[in-house]
């Protein structure tokens, strides 16, 4: 075996509980639980990972749901779906990557070489954050709270909070999505 | 070749269920189920009930083994616990403390 200390979690394996140590890993399989790794992590397209996950650096093709900290990086291949947070000093998404989730690059170091790279791979992010949940899930919660806001318009007559609402209830709308599919 | 490796520097807090073959050469706490092989290399650590199909030990295991076929002690193996299977080896150097149980 030349890849000795690398860990797999083969096609038709499933782990349920906490990894953790110095070790680069693949998961092909199912994944479950907790993971703290000092090494690589790597999610394959048969991989399905219900974790969060913290690692060096991490690459999915796969399925993750979870949030994944990178303390270098964080790529989402072609074919990846994350449910999830992505925090690293770079993350990139490419084509046909998909994310439901905050995006924050540029923790800590590799700050310089970050910020136009992540203005880049920020947008389709957002793309995917904006239409998928917004429209589903937007509609029954928020429109009470509209609905009170409007309320509170006309007694108040306050002409700045006419744009307000539009934003936060979009936001709320997609975070509400996210704890609701968790 | 086996298709889920756990490596020697990590540790697993949990279950291993495996339709395949499973090496370890690190750290596993809790269970480990294969319906193939499971191969306990030198230096790994196993704290937790085993079932699988063939196996073969030279590391360390806590616990008890059944296996649907043979199970191989290697020399420098350290087992405690109790071994159920069709076959059993022990070679010389390994470490058993425990009941076997064959099909006699």
């Amino acid at each position: 075996m030349a890849t000795n200390t690398n860990t797999i979690i083969g096609r038709d394996t499933r782990v349920r509980g906490r990894l953790a140590g110095r070790t680069d890993l693949e998961v092909q399989g199912h994944l479950e639980g907790e993971l703290a790794i000092e090494g690589d992590v790597r999610v394959d397209s048969t991989g399905t990972v219900a974790a969060d996950i913290h690692a060096r650096r991490i690459v999915v093709r796969g399925a993750v749901k979870g949030n994944l900290t990178g303390d270098e990086s964080i790529v989402l291949e072609d074919g990846a779906r994350v449910v999830g947070d992505l925090r690293a000093p770079r993350v990139t998404i490419a084509v046909g990557g998909l994310v439901r989730g905050y995006v924050e690059t540029g923790l800590g170091g590799a700050r310089s070489s970050a910020p136009h790279k992540s203005a880049a791979h920020h947008a389709p992010a957002k793309a995917h954050v904006a239409h998928t949940p917004a429209k589903t899930h937007a509609a029954p919660a928020p429109a009470k709270k509209e609905a009170a806001k409007k309320d509170a318009k006309i007694t108040l007559a306050g002409g700045k909070t006419a744009p307000k609402p539009v934003v936060p209830v979009l936001k709320k709308g997609t975070k509400g999505a996210l704890t609701k599919r968790r | 070749m086996a298709s889920t490796i756990i490596g020697a520097n990590i540790t697993i807090e949990g279950e291993v269920i495996a339709d395949e073959d499973v090496v370890v050469q690190g750290t596993i706490r809790g269970k480990l189920t294969a319906k193939d092989g499971v191969t306990v290399e030198a230096g790994a650590v196993v704290e937790a009930d085993i079932h699988g199909g063939p196996m073969t030990v030279a590391g360390s295991v806590t616990g008890n083994v059944t296996s649907s076929d043979r199970v191989e002690l290697q020399s420098g193996a350290r087992v405690v616990g109790n071994v159920k299977a069709a076959r059993i080896t022990i070679a010389d150097g390994a470490h058993f403390k425990g009941n076997v149980d064959m099909d006699v």
